[in-house]
């Protein structure tokens, strides 16, 4: 960012970039800074371009691979060694002592090693192995760009929760899809630019899609909550029901008359007039999200593609369609999560039941969507996102041997579409699965590296708060390009 | 910086341990000597400052090329050596390894544990673990340890100077920058015109310089409008709009100011500001969303601290260590501020009240769940710090957490001077999951009785009992007096359980009839210790252990010494108030601008740093902090200075020539239009509509201590649905309130002393379609009902809700509106009505429609 200095000698930026954002992003996500900055006539972000067109598919900083992201956030931590982590030496090993250290911190004591209840299946022509809790999602085995070696710091939720979604598990800081919204904008002026579906309000709640100190403009827009059903999930606010047809048009017409008054007497203002402006999106969103949210215009087949039709699969079969039609119509930031009230992904106890339903749950939803969102031709440029706030130990939790804790020191997400390979698996874990130790990603990396599918440099976004700039990827970070297509 | 050769410094090591007899035999037969703590010690004293020792026997060197070098060359070189520097740390010289990287420095001879080398190969610390790839194996590692342990020998070691300590910084030079600056009583310029405030001087001639034309007056209804909500966060009543606007005395404004600086109103809206600053809420937000059950008896502290005019140093010195304030005590100040009535309430009262105070560096949100309670408690004090830097100095203390301020003069060290008079405090009573914040019990000697006497009454009966079963066992023949307790009573005699029962009876009636103490989040003195430097910030790297004190640049060497035997905060809390403290009453006085004019002097208020914006008006700065020492602290003799100023009285009228020369009105040409903060917005909506709750303090909180108020199930257990004043609405973090999260109310989970003011449609959709909305446009729609004419009606509702009277076309255009829209209701008349509280005719819709209106424009958010 350039500094420049006014008549007074004052230099403006650090202020005036911000409240540009708020006063000119009267939309629901922001524009894109650049593209912004250059239409209001400001110097856009060093290196940037002059506006958001400039690089291929919007990226600011170079081409995007990715323009939009669905992360499906599996909340309680699901088990890597259970699920895409196959791990043949913990099979043989079972019930033997874990032959080296365990991590200085832990959530609770563990004891032997246990091995995984499900078996493991080579599929596609990647041949990677998916345990049985995945029939569905493991056919799309070869879309699928496994990192079997991300690691964080915190072994409990809250921590570890915001961690993956702001990059801090201590200081309150902007969620990814807020640094995306302020980064890049919005497609869809009468959309929000990032919308969360059923977060969990628990375990960093509003933080994990907060904007903390960015611009309002970029926190995400929550629609319902985990205790809710996905039917529930609705943007608040956005029906009227106080006027039947046109009497609420008659009615914000005058409201509109009174701010035109007072802007008049004001003077030109440009967050009276964002104001007036951000009335008129109101008004046009109240058609355009309920259509967005209407499942019903879809046909049964997809239905059935998203597990709509099956009782156990319903709920996150909406959530998955709602990410589709989100993007579909621009929105740029899509995360969806999966927090059963009952049983979350969260075994200390009960392995075998609670992953079993947990997996249940989401596998034909997650199968259709990467199938739909091919199909539409949406996954070249759609980062599809899946994992937990970490993973689960190799080793056994509780007196039953079917139970296993938090483990933050090596797990499993996955990448689909977006400009990433499928049918890789990236990094690794040790022979149990505990710690990450091949080509190791961390939290941070793992930032740096969706934010650089996206035509983001993480060093370079950044935004000036209490005194210095602030970035998602903190002063750590590396771009894991070996798992670009 | 003295420099010592290292033969001299090895040679003393060596008689050192020579003298305590600790040489070893090591594995290799050489000889080796523990060069550990002593050493340093001695190293320290010699030359008193941290000079960098390094040992240089041949032995060493050749365990230096033997053991060390190749591991080096082989797992390190490659991005730390002559070609690749990352993060800025080479270990192909010694000089690298002393100086560092950005994580500082890599080697501390002697010091394994504050060598970030051996942090990094060890593997301990997540963030930090080198080689990347692979760790090196358990002998290596040992090799480096006992390597750092010599001294870390090198062959450079002769000629490597010590170099200058990472963050070392140039104190003099620092002081330079205006903010470290004592401030200057100004000359007020001069100017022409006679009678002129010196606020006005100081504005107008700037004004003056820049060709800008001063501003006039607003008129009086805007005037009243602005200054109502400013000093009490509430619209004008009609009466007072009327009685003001027929009131010609040249007393007339200074009374409306006297009047909205005594009404209890006036400690609820300023009182708020403050809660900013102390990201005040009720609960901890963070990882494990617990209830702040008593964290209210703060906020009414703050509320009642400035309706009283507290002085400002009392108000810290009471904040940052009101527990350790003798009860005799008062105030430290003598103060010279008129108007202030003498504190006559019971000395427990007083004492409580401070105790309360200190709830202000325990509010913060904590990772209560966080496993690592080493870090947990590091974590605690670093927002601490950062609070206390922020909100009072205006620094951005946190920032040298991990390293020295990148831009401040804030080293390394000074960070942890500070911290270490927050590690000597007690914040927390447990550091174990779900850990507790430290409370203080708060309640009258008559309450310590009854609790005492009910505790009493519980031994008693409990002794009884105890009796009783020992009597009743022994009544029973010596071969039945084997066996359980429950098998024991039934043995015994009916009258004895029958008596038995009762005592049980009494006891657990006694049991659930505790009388509930009063508490609050508050500090209390801990174990006194000086704090090693974490290197990294991380608690398992450690440095040298830095004296509890302040930060170097802002002290002198008549600043005092902390004691041994105190934690030190109340010593922290008199030098921020000594009055000549370059920042403490700067920073106030620019805050209290900022709250008034929606912009500081400073426009980064709670940032005074070389990074923050340079004052606008730096005289006037300057002679608004002096002002506001010499009034005794005194903020409500500050809102008087401001507002009897024209400055504060201008018009905020747009001009198109002051407009190109100065677009950002940094100049003060005119009163800017500033939107109303989320409570204001909440509380007007609720005055207009007649439906306001006056009722002051207290607890909404339906919660128990320390509930979750989210847990996993995500269920919502916060509740809003209250009619009183906003500040009163409990700060759920992590879930604040519906209106509040969308007109930018302060997150409270971080201080922030300059709210933004966002335009986004979600706040449209409220404003437009809420059940809130609606109840306030009914509500203020049924209270213009009782106006027998339209016109009266208008003329109320303008009155109301924008503290005018309706221009005639105004009254006409509503009027209009009415028939129009009571005409297409009527139409759509057929079908069903839509809820309970649908309107009972057209009209009754039209004039609901209408008020609709009027609460959600701009006029009505905004202030000019």
């Amino acid at each position: 960012m350039t500094n420049g200095s006014n008549a007074l000698g004052l230099s403006p930026l650090g202020l005036s970039r911000r409240r540009l954002l708020q006063n000119s992003a009267a939309g629901f996500g922001s524009l894109a800074l650049a593209s912004l900055l250059a239409r209001t006539g400001h110097t856009a972000p060093a290196g940037a371009g002059s506006g958001s067109g400039e690089f291929e598919n919007g990226g600011l900083h170079h081409p995007a691979r990715a323009k939009r992201v669905i992360f499906l956030f599996m909340k309680g931590g699901p088990s890597h060694m259970d699920t895409f982590d196959h791990k043949p030496q913990l099979q043989k090993d079972d019930g033997k002592p874990l032959p080296f250290e365990k991590p200085r911190v832990q959530f609770a004591p563990t004891s032997d090693l246990l091995a995984s209840p499900w078996k493991f299946q080579r599929y596609g022509e990647s041949g990677i192995a998916v345990s049985e809790l995945f029939p569905e999602v493991a056919r799309c085995v070869d879309d699928l760009c496994i990192i079997n070696s991300l690691h964080g710091t915190n072994p409990a939720h809250g921590g570890a929760a915001l961690k993956l979604h702001t990059g801090s598990d201590v200081f309150v800081r902007p969620s990814m899809g807020a640094w995306i919204q302020y980064g890049l904008g919005t497609e869809n002026e009468n959309l929000p630019g990032f919308i969360t579906i059923c977060p969990t309000l628990a375990h960093g709640g509003t933080k994990n899609w907060g904007s903390a100190f960015l611009p309002a403009s970029c926190a995400g827009t929550p629609l319902g909550n985990a205790s809710q059903p996905a039917t529930n999930a609705r943007i608040k606010y956005a029906e009227n029901d106080f006027y039947p047809g046109q009497l609420q048009r008659m009615q914000l017409d005058l409201a509109q008359s009174l701010n035109q008054q007072f802007l008049q007497s004001t003077g030109p203002d440009t967050e009276l007039e964002a104001r007036i402006q951000s009335f008129e999106l109101a008004f046009r969103m109240q058609t355009e999200m309920p259509e967005a949210l209407d499942l019903a215009a879809e046909t049964a087949h997809t239905h059935r593609l998203y597990g709509i039709d099956q009782e156990t699969t319903a709920d996150f079969g909406r959530q998955c369609l709602m990410a589709r039609r989100f993007v579909e119509r621009g929105v740029r930031f899509v995360q969806i999560t999966h927090s059963n009230t009952e049983v979350q992904w969260d075994q200390h106890g009960n392995l075998r039941k609670g992953h079993e339903q947990n997996a249940a749950e989401v596998d034909r939803p997650i199968a259709g969507l990467l199938r739909d969102l091919k199909a539409r031709g949406l996954l070249e440029d759609t980062l599809v996102l899946w994992g937990g706030e970490f993973g689960r130990t190799p080793t056994c939790q509780g007196s039953g041997r079917d139970g296993r804790d938090h483990n933050p020191e090596g797990f499993t997400m996955w990448m689909a579409g977006g400009g990433v390979r499928g049918g890789i698996q990236y990094g690794a874990t040790d022979e149990y699965g505990y710690y990450a130790t091949e080509n190791k990603v961390h939290i941070h990396d793992l930032h740096a590296t969706v934010l650089h599918l996206m035509g983001v440099d993480h060093t370079r976004l950044t935004y000036r708060h209490a005194g210095r700039d602030f970035r998602l990827t903190d002063v750590a970070g590396h771009v894991v390009r070996e798992i670009f297509a | 910086m003295l420099r010592l050769a290292p033969r001299s410094l090895a040679q003393l090591a060596r008689n050192d341990s020579a003298a305590t007899g600790r040489a070893k035999r090591d594995r290799f037969g050489g000889r080796r000597w523990r060069v550990a703590v002593q050493w340093t010690l001695c190293a320290a004293l010699l030359v008193g400052a941290e000079a960098v020792t390094v040992a240089d026997d041949a032995e060493g060197v050749r365990f230096f090329e033997t053991k060390i070098r190749p591991v080096l060359a082989e797992h390190c070189y490659g991005c730390h050596g002559a070609e690749d520097q990352e993060s800025e740390l080479r270990v192909d010289t010694l000089d690298g390894m002393l100086r560092g990287g950005y994580a500082g420095p890599a080697v501390m001879p002697g010091k394994p544990t504050g060598s970030l080398l051996l942090t990094a190969v060890t593997y301990q610390d997540s963030d930090l673990r080198m080689p990347p790839d692979e760790k090196l194996d358990a002998q290596q590692v040992a090799d480096l340890r006992r390597w750092i342990e010599m001294g870390a020998p090198h062959p450079d070691s002769g000629d490597t100077p010590a170099p200058r300590p990472l963050g070392e910084i140039d104190l003099e030079q620092a002081r330079q920058h205006w903010a470290f600056q004592r401030p200057v009583l100004p000359r007020i310029p001069a100017l022409v015109s006679p009678g002129l405030k010196p606020i006005d001087a100081f504005v107008f001639s700037r004004l003056d310089d820049a060709e800008i034309p001063r501003p006039g007056p607003a008129d009086r209804a805007t005037l009243l409008r602005r200054a109502t909500f400013d000093l009490t966060g509430l619209p004008p009543t009609p009466a007072e709009v009327t009685a003001f606007l027929a009131d010609d005395s040249p007393q007339a404004w200074q009374r409306v100011v006297e009047r909205l600086l005594a009404s209890p109103a006036y400690g609820e809206r300023w009182g708020r500001h403050w809660l900013d600053l102390a990201r005040y809420a009720d609960s901890n937000g963070l990882d494990e969303n617990v209830v702040h059950a008593h964290a209210w008896r703060y906020r009414d502290y703050v509320v009642d601290a400035l309706n009283r005019d507290k002085p400002y140093d009392q108000f810290l010195v009471e904040q940052i260590a009101g527990d350790l304030i003798g009860a005799a005590e008062s105030s430290q100040t003598d103060s010279p501020a008129a108007n202030r009535p003498p504190d006559d309430r019971p000395a427990y009262q007083r004492r409580n009240e401070r105790l309360i105070a200190t709830g202000f560096l325990v509010l913060g949100p904590k990772v209560l769940a966080e496993q690592d309670e080493t870090k947990m408690e590091m974590d605690i004090i670093d927002e601490q710090v950062d609070t206390l830097g922020r909100s009072v100095l205006g620094l951005t203390l946190g920032c040298a957490r991990c390293h020295t301020h990148k831009f401040d003069p804030i080293t390394h060290r000074d960070y942890h001077a500070l911290a270490g008079i927050f590690k000597s405090t007690r914040s927390m009573d447990s550091y174990k999951t779900v850990a507790e914040w430290h409370e203080n019990v708060v309640e009258s000697p008559q309450q310590t009785q009854r609790y005492e006497a009910h505790q009493q009454r519980i031994a008693d009966v409990q002794k009884q009992l105890d009796q009783r079963i020992a009597a009743a066992t022994e009544a029973l023949p010596e071969e039945q007096r084997e066996g359980k307790a429950e098998e024991l009573e039934k043995r015994f005699s009916p009258e004895a359980r029958e008596e038995l029962k009762s005592l049980r009876e009494q006891l657990k009636q006694l049991q659930d009839t505790v009388p509930e103490r009063p508490m609050a989040m508050g500090l209390d003195e801990g174990t006194v210790e000086d704090l090693a430097i974490h290197l990294r910030g991380s608690h398992l790297t450690l440095g040298d252990v830095v004296p509890r004190g302040f930060p170097a640049v802002l002290t002198d060497p008549e600043t005092p010494e902390l004691p041994d035997d105190q934690s030190g905060r109340l010593q922290l809390a008199q030098w921020l108030t000594t009055g000549d403290h370059p920042l403490t009453a700067r920073v106030m006085v620019n805050r209290l601008w900022r709250w008034h004019f929606g912009r500081g002097l400073v426009a980064t208020v709670d940032n005074f740093g070389l990074q923050g914006e340079p004052p606008s008006h730096p005289q006037l700065l300057d002679w608004l902090a002096i002002q506001f020492v010499r009034s005794g602290w005194s903020i409500k003799s500050m809102h008087r200075m401001i507002m009897l100023s024209e400055t504060y009285r201008a018009s905020s009228r747009f001009d198109p020539v002051a407009a190109s020369r100065d677009p950002d009105n940094r100049l003060l040409w005119r009163f800017p239009p500033q939107r109303l903060e989320a409570e204001a917005i909440r509380d007007a909506h609720l005055a207009v509509s007649g439906t306001l709750d006056r009722g002051i303090g207290g607890s909404l909180l339906t919660l128990k201590p320390r509930e979750y108020v989210f847990n996993h199930t995500s269920e919502d257990r916060s509740t809003y649905d209250t009619k009183r004043r906003s500040i009163y609405v409990p700060v759920i973090r992590n879930h604040l309130y519906d209106l509040f999260q969308l007109f930018d109310y302060n997150d409270a989970s971080v201080l922030d002393g300059d709210r933004e003011s966002s335009t986004v449609a979600p706040q449209a959709l409220f404003l437009m379609n809420s059940p809130w909305i609606r109840r306030v446009s009914t509500s203020l729609a049924a209270r213009l009902e009782a106006l027998p004419t339209p016109e009266q009606r208008i003329e109320n509702l303008y009155l109301l809700a924008y503290g005018r009277r309706p221009a005639e076309a105004e009254r006409q255009g509503a009027e209009r509106f009415l028939k129009t829209f009571a005409s297409a209701y009527a139409a759509k008349a057929s079908a069903p009505p839509e809820s309970d509280d649908s309107p009972a005719s057209p009209e009754a819709a039209a004039w609901q429609a209408l008020c609709h209106a009027v609460v959600a424009s701009h006029e009505f958010v905004y202030l000019r």
